[in-house]
């Protein structure tokens, strides 16, 4: 049944989640930002260039598959929005970080349900990157 | 040398754009999702879905936990999941299978609206993560790796 409480509840998880939102991706999108006012991210990039060429991404686009796995996928908006990436580039960050993301807290539910968290972020991990490697072979 | 003046403006306005896009998105959005729990859509659906499950050998126990998992996100189908791992009421070869589905496409309408907002695809991170999971779950549940691990697992270690 919808009630007042429905409404309510929906409002309060509009405003929770919209501040676990905010305490992440303000952080993320001021350092990343800074990175890119510093020679950092012009090293960065460079570094990481041969390799992200196979999925079709600019090597700064690296910081935000390592924030995404390592952290949350609100750690990653931060980073795509502060890097102004192309239209292409977004899908295929987007595809990659939606299959394999948050490894340290994800992998724990798996591992409560009774399968071995090292094998599921294995398997995420190989399907993102062949995502991304066929999405940059079709888009 | 830093330019801070710049930095600074880039950052400030910047970081708050971004978060006014995705509260313009999220409100809306969880409300939705509120009212659609409320009124049990997924409790309703998920009877619809249990037949299709066959395909992949799995028992209609498994629908809840993956609708709820695949709409509503790890957060809330980890309840669900665990619960049904708990009453013993959903088998090994079952769970595992709704983890590799929901592993790799869960949480399917907030994730998916905030990318879009980003200005990703929507047809090919919905889709093609839609279709990516329902390939590779087939393909596990035919393969005989899957078969053979089932057989050392007959009880569900939980809470371990």
């Amino acid at each position: 049944m919808i009630t007042v409480s429905t409404v309510k509840r929906g409002l309060h998880k509009g405003f929770y989640t919209t501040w676990e939102l905010t305490k992440v991706v303000v952080p993320v999108y001021i350092v990343v930002t800074f990175l890119k006012y510093t020679p950092a991210m012009d090293f960065i990039a460079r570094f990481c260039e041969p390799a992200m060429k196979i999925l079709g991404l600019p090597g700064e686009a690296s910081i935000v598959l390592v924030l995404g796995n390592l952290l949350n996928i609100y750690a990653a908006i931060g980073a795509i929005s502060s890097l102004h990436l192309s239209a292409k580039a977004i899908t295929i960050l987007a595809t990659m970080l939606l299959i394999s993301h948050s490894l340290p807290i994800e992998s724990a539910v798996s591992k409560k349900t009774g399968v071995s968290p090292l094998l599921m972020v294995g398997f995420r991990l190989v399907m993102s990157l062949l995502a991304g490697a066929a999405l940059n072979l079709l888009l | 040398m830093v330019d801070w003046l710049a930095f600074a403006r880039e950052a400030g306005r910047g970081s708050l754009e971004s978060v006014a896009i995705m509260a313009a998105i999220i409100f809306p959005l969880m409300l939705l999702m509120e009212m659609a729990r409320d009124a049990q859509l997924l409790d309703r659906f998920s009877e619809k879905v249990s037949p299709v499950l066959k395909v992949f050998g799995m028992s209609g126990e498994a629908s809840l936990p993956l609708l709820v998992g695949g709409v509503f996100g790890l957060a809330y189908g980890a309840g669900v999941i665990i619960e049904s791992a708990r009453s013993g009421r959903i088998t090994w070869r079952d769970l595992f299978l709704v983890n590799v589905f929901l592993s790799l496409c869960h949480s399917v309408i907030e994730d998916t609206a905030l990318f879009i907002a980003l200005g990703a695809d929507p047809v090919v991170i919905l889709g093609g993560r839609l279709v990516l999971a329902v390939v590779i779950t087939y393909l596990v549940s035919r393969s005989g790796w899957l078969t053979s691990r089932e057989r050392g697992k007959l009880k569900v270690p939980v809470g371990g």
